[in-house]
């Protein structure tokens, strides 16, 4: 399925430094700050200009449910946790700060939507987030490996991610450093199912949510086209099935205002040349993964020290796509675009009153003034033998990137 | 989306705190910031369960009576978190709902200044369930004549002993909402119903796949596939 919705659509024929609408002027700089005096390895530090309501607030929630951590490379993300009755695990005012540099709001919130399991047989199709925060595991010391656990549910630890870079110089070392993550995370009951919701901060500034399944298999047998031989022989064959999950992201890039979410593709089949083009999503959107398609929310009066627009990036491109039956009009987009509403909140089975029920039927054609982010990621399930008691964790999720948000390489 | 909502504001109405009303709370939310009661709130900061049992109790004054028949139950408090809401305003939404009339009320608790400023109302729509919602659901699977046997003999072939009540059972509840479903399973489409599943003591679960506990007629449907 293509983009159904109503846009304006903007040519680039020269790349995104010459927008069809004249530039505005930079919003001066802020003065550099001068508690880290950490100069970058490639000079200057530039610092994200910050617009209105730029500044994070001093304190938006108290211990425990302050995360504040300073990566080893310099690299800080500071954001508040709530495990929520409905969403559960529950992230908000997300602030990144690279190093030498002023800190920018990310999120203002961000959480689990839904996690849709439709069985290949048609039935049963579960909506699974049932109260989730009731279905909080009580973690061990062992299940937070490094790091430290908050009121038993939630997990705030960091871990290795590889090469942050390596670079060969002539006669000299080799440039090189290892990066890592701050990863908080929290796991649920589910059924059968052990839901893991993850979401790792990067120190390179990328973020990473993502969703492990992992506990038992339903056990549920159906017949040889729609499942798997488990066991010995072949005669039980464990039912294939899809989860699909939706994420909300209330991105407020560098405050509420003037955010802006535009979609990129790159056209050429066949061709030596690729073409940038840029889509602008004036009004609420429906959008699906294609090959080298993503997303940025971009803002559009805060620049970095180059003079390009701080943006994050939203890649959905490691998507089953997983598409239902008529009467599951939410599987037909794998990223809405919806304006602010404090009632929507889950992308099926919306738990309020005057409010749609569903994340396609919030997607209506409203003029987006604050724009808020589904990303609906599908994994489809194929038992196999090695998925017997207790089941490998299987992994979905995607990547948001942070896109000239520092003129450099800041770390 | 469209604006197509229902509000009933009563900003001023001055609901007064009902002593005696945190007779209807569930008993069930523990505090959302244990710890955090001895000193204020930040924006962003759980509520205390100081502030869920405030909630509850000024969110349950209109409905006492409902309340005390079992038709109206309160579900559960959720912070609210609403960035249009004034900054530094802390206010909690109560979720109720109505089993005489198929209908969720929201309550939108002031906890500064003790009053509710919003109530919204709504037929068919279905908040995932309270752990209440979750042993009711399950005491009516065992009072089924043929499930309830089939519950209890895997109970105890699973090492139980002989099982005493529902709330012995590992219980998770989700809301059923009907997609094509055949037979009685469509009156799901307004009535609350639950999928139930059911963990037994050697932890394995039972396949509750079929089974579907409608708490608003009391009974169970068994879905057709």
């Amino acid at each position: 399925m293509f983009l159904r919705l109503t846009l304006s659509c903007a040519l680039l024929a020269g790349g995104l430094a010459a927008p069809p609408s004249a530039p505005r002027a930079p919003i001066p700089l802020p003065p550099q700050p001068t508690s880290s005096g950490a100069a970058t390895p490639s000079g200057t530090p530039a610092a994200p200009a910050t617009g209105t309501g730029a500044r994070p607030p001093s304190a938006p929630c108290n211990a425990p449910y302050r995360v504040d951590k300073t990566l080893p490379n310099g690299a800080r993300w500071q954001l508040c946790w709530e495990m929520r009755n409905v969403e559960g695990l529950t992230l908000t005012r997300i602030v990144y700060t690279p190093r030498g540099h002023r800190p920018i709001t990310v999120l203002r919130s961000t959480s689990l939507a839904q996690i849709h399991v439709p069985y290949d047989r048609g039935r049963p199709r579960y909506h699974d987030i049932g109260s989730l925060g009731y279905a909080a595991i009580p973690l061990r010391a062992a299940d937070c490996p490094l790091g430290e656990r908050r009121e038993q549910f939630v997990c705030v630890t960091t871990r290795a991610r590889g090469h942050a870079y390596l670079k060969a110089v002539p006669d000299r070392l080799n440039m090189t450093a290892q990066g890592r993550d701050l990863v908080v995370f929290a796991a649920f009951q589910v059924g059968w199912y052990t839901y893991l919701a993850e979401w790792a901060f990067s120190d390179d500034g990328a973020i990473t949510p993502r969703v492990g399944a992992t506990g038992s298999l339903a056990g549920f047998t159906t017949t040889p086209e729609h499942g798997w031989p488990i066991g010995v022989g072949a005669t039980g064959f464990e039912a294939n099935h899809t989860h699909n999950i939706f994420w909300r992201l209330d991105f407020d890039v560098s405050g509420r205002a003037d955010d802006v979410v535009e979609q990129y593709d790159f056209s050429g089949s066949g061709t030596a040349t690729r073409r940038i083009q840029r889509t602008v999503f004036a009004k609420e959107a429906k959008a699906v993964s294609r090959p080298m398609r993503w997303w940025r929310v971009v803002d559009r009066k805060v620049r970095n020290a180059d003079g390009h627009r701080v943006s994050w990036e939203i890649n959905n491109s490691d998507t089953a796509q997983y598409r239902g039956p008529a009467d599951e009009a939410f599987t037909r987009a794998d990223l809405y675009v919806t304006d602010y509403r404090s009632c929507e909140r889950l992308a099926t089975v919306n738990p309020s009153p005057g409010c749609a029920r569903s994340v396609d039927r919030y997607t209506n054609g409203e003029r987006l003034t604050d724009p808020v982010l589904w990303v609906n990621v599908g994994y489809h399930h194929v038992p196999r033998d090695e998925d017997a008691d207790p089941m490998p964790s299987h992994w979905q999720g995607f990547r948001i990137t942070p896109r000239d948000v520092t003129a450099k390489n800041p770390h | 989306m469209g604006r197509r909502l229902m509000v009933m504001t009563v900003a001023g109405a001055g609901v007064a705190v009902v002593a005696g009303a945190a007779l209807f709370v569930s008993g069930e939310q523990g505090s959302q910031a244990a710890g955090s009661a001895l000193r204020a709130s930040a924006w962003e900061d759980p509520l205390t369960g100081q502030e869920i049992a405030q909630a509850t109790t000024i969110a349950s004054a209109g409905s006492r009576s409902h309340m005390a028949a079992g038709r109206i139950k309160l579900l559960y408090v959720e912070r609210d978190d609403d960035k249009d809401a004034s900054p530094g305003r802390r206010s909690a939404d109560a979720y109720l709902y109505d089993y005489g009339s198929d209908r969720l009320i929201v309550r939108t608790v002031d906890l500064g200044r003790g009053e509710i400023v919003r109530e919204t109302v709504a037929r068919g729509v279905q908040p995932p369930p309270s752990k209440e919602e979750e042993t009711t659901a399950a005491a009516l699977l065992l009072a089924h004549p043929g499930y309830g046997r089939t519950v209890r003999e895997a109970y105890t072939k699973a090492g139980g002993g002989p099982l005493r009540s529902a709330a012995e059972l590992g219980l998770r509840g989700l809301i059923f909402t009907p997609s094509g479903e055949r037979g009685s399973a469509k009156e799901c489409e307004v009535h609350r119903c639950l999928r139930l599943f059911v963990r037994l003591p050697d932890g394995t679960w039972l396949d509750t796949s079929r089974m579907v506990v409608d708490l608003s007629a009391k009974k169970i449907h068994t879905l057709e596939w």
